[in-house]
C-alpha cells in the first residue's frame, strides 16, 4: 500500500455544488434561437418562445423508471 | 472482521440533507444505517480486498483482451452484433474508464471470493466515498468509535484526478434518470467531482439526449455531446430507439462501450474458463455448457443481464431456497458455485471493492437479512480499527 493510502485520515473531501445552492449548467432547453441548425426544427416553448429541437426520447426507453444499476450485489453466492 | 454495535450520530439525518444525500431512507425504510459498522484490521483490507481487487481488475482487463474480437466470445455474452465494432472500437482507441466495484463475499476468513463485477453503472459512490468518511471523523469526534480508526477510502480524490485525465478539457454532459433520487445524487456527486478537477459540465436526463441529422447527439440546447458520463447500462442503450445511431455518432461516452463486456454475469464463466481455480474466484459456467454439470445441484443462478439481484436464484441440493423475482433472463443463465455470504448479527454483507482508474481505493458495504442482496439492502460503514 502507497504512503498516501497508509495516511488516509489526512483526506480533505470537499463538495462544492452538491447540496448547496450552486448547481451546474443543466440542459433544459427552450433557449431562443435565431435559426435551427440541420437535423434539428423550430418549436415553441411553454412561454410561446422559440427554440431548437432535435429528435429526442430516443433515449431512456427500455427500462426507464426502473430503479437499477450496480447497486445491489447480485447474490451471496 | 466484525460488525461492531455502536451509537447513531443523532444529527446525522440533516447531517445528510445539508450534503445533498437525500436517498438515506428509501420507501420509509433506512438505507445508510450506522447502528453498527464493520471493523477490519489494516491486514485484511489490504491482503483479502485490496490486492484481490488489483488483481481481478488486471485479469479483466486481460479478458477484455481476449474477447473483444472473439466472436465465439461475444456470442456467448450475448452481446448483439451490430454493436461488436462499437465495442471493439472503443478498446482499441483505448477510451478510459472512470470506475467499477467487484462485489465480494468476504467474512474474514480465507479468499474473498468474487460475486460479480459492476462495471458499468455501479452506484453508492457518494456514500461510499463521502458520507461514510463523514462518519468516520465525526465518530472519531465524538467517541463512538475508536480514536486511531482508519478508512480504506480515498475514492473522492482519485475520481478528481481521474476525471482530470478522462476530461481533457472537454465539455462533460452528464446523463441519468433524473426523476429517482439515487441517481440523481449520483450524478449529482459524480458532477461534482468532475466540476473540482476543472470540467465544465452539463447535467440531462437521458431521454432529453436529442439526435441531429448529421448523427450527432445534442443536449435540449442543441449543444453537441463530446463526453458523456451516463448512468444507464449499455444493454439498455443498444435497445433503444438510437441505439443504432451510437456508432455513427463522435460522443464518447463513460463508461466506456467496452465495458459491456464486464458488466455481463457471462464474464465470470469467462473468467473461471481463462483463470480457472484462481483463489479470489467462484466455479462458474454458462448455463448451456456441459461444464455446469461440475456444480452439481447446488449453485447460484444468475441471469446474463441483471440488476440489484434481480431474477437471481439460490438452489440448494436441486430446490430454490432463495429467488428474486424480476424481468431478467431472456439472453440466458450463468451458473456460480455457491459461496454463502457470512453471517453476522443475523445479517449478510457483501463487500464491495472500488476502483477508480483501474486502482482499488475504497471499500463499501450492503447488508441484508436476506442472501441475496438486493435494491432495499442498507448501507454501513467500515473503519480500519
Amino acid at each position: 500500500m502507497t504512503d498516501d493510502n497508509r495516511t488516509k485520515r489526512s483526506r480533505r473531501v470537499v463538495l462544492t455544488m452538491m447540496g448547496s445552492a450552486a448547481v451546474g449548467a443543466v440542459s433544459m432547453g427552450f433557449v431562443p434561437r435565431e435559426g435551427c441548425p440541420p437535423g434539428s426544427e423550430p418549436a415553441l416553448d411553454p412561454r410561446g418562445g422559440l427554440y431548437c429541437r432535435a429528435f429526442y426520447g430516443g433515449f431512456g426507453g427500455y427500462g426507464y423508471g426502473a430503479h437499477g444499476h450496480g447497486h445491489g450485489h447480485g447474490f451471496g453466492g | 472482521m466484525q460488525r461492531i454495535a455502536c451509537p447513531e450520530r443523532d444529527d446525522w439525518r440533516a447531517t445528510a440533507d445539508g450534503a445533498g444525500f437525500d436517498f438515506h431512507t428509501i420507501d420509509g425504510e433506512r438505507y445508510w444505517d450506522e447502528r453498527a459498522y464493520y471493523a477490519f484490521t489494516l491486514d485484511e483490507i489490504e491482503r483479502a480486498i485490496e490486492e484481490p481487487t488489483g488483481e481481478i481488475e488486471a485479469m479483466c482487463l486481460e479478458l477484455v483482451g481476449r474477447a473483444i474480437d472473439d466472436e465465439n466470445c461475444l456470442r456467448r455474452l450475448k452481446i448483439p452484433e451490430a454493436f461488436w465494432p462499437l465495442i471493439s472500437e472503443s478498446w482499441h482507441r483505448d477510451e478510459a474508464s472512470l470506475y467499477g466495484r467487484l462485489d465480494f463475499s468476504f467474512g474474514g476468513r480465507g479468499h474473498a471470493k468474487l460475486l460479480e463485477y459492476n462495471a458499468d453503472t455501479p452506484t453508492s459512490i457518494f456514500e461510499a466515498a463521502v458520507f461514510q468518511w463523514t462518519w468516520l471523523e465525526q465518530s472519531i469526534e465524538r467517541n463512538l468509535i475508536p480514536k486511531r480508526s482508519d478508512q480504506f477510502n480515498s475514492i473522492h480524490e482519485r475520481l478528481i484526478e481521474a476525471w482530470k485525465k478522462v476530461g481533457n478539457g472537454r465539455h462533460l454532459h452528464l446523463a441519468g434518470a433524473t426523476e429517482n433520487a439515487e441517481d440523481a445524487g449520483t450524478l449529482a456527486y459524480l458532477e461534482d467531482t468532475a466540476r473540482q478537477a476543472g470540467l465544465a459540465t452539463t447535467l440531462i436526463d437521458i431521454g432529453d439526449i436529442g439526435l441531429r441529422d448529421d448523427g450527432s447527439f445534442v443536449d435540449l440546447d442543441s449543444r453537441g455531446i463530446e463526453l458523456a458520463f451516463k448512468l444507464y447500462p449499455w444493454e439498455w442503450m443498444f435497445q433503444d430507439a438510437f441505439g443504432a445511431q451510437l456508432k455513427n455518432a463522435p460522443t464518447r461516452w463513460i463508461e466506456p462501450p467496452w465495458k459491456a463486456l464486464l458488466s455481463n454475469k457471462g464474464m465470470l464463466a469467462l473468467l473461471w474458463e481463462m483463470f480457472p481455480h484462481h483463489p479470489n474466484l467462484l466455479p462458474a459456467y454458462f448455463e448451456d455448457d456441459p461444464n455446469a454439470a461440475a456444480l452439481g445441484a447446488s449453485f447460484v443462478r444468475k441471469p446474463i443481464y441483471s440488476r440489484e439481484g434481480a431474477n437471481v436464484a439460490l438452489v440448494s441440493a436441486g430446490v430454490t431456497v432463495v429467488e428474486q423475482s424480476g424481468p431478467y433472463g431472456a439472453e440466458g443463465f450463468i451458473r456460480q458455485a455457491l459461496a454463502p455470504l457470512p453471517e453476522f448479527s443475523g445479517q449478510y454483507p457483501v463487500i464491495g471493492s472500488w476502483l477508480v482508474d483501474h486502482t482499488p481505493c475504497g471499500l463499501s458495504i450492503r447488508e441484508d437479512e436476506n442472501p441475496i442482496t438486493g435494491n432495499t439492502s442498507r448501507f454501513l460503514p467500515h473503519a480500519i480499527v
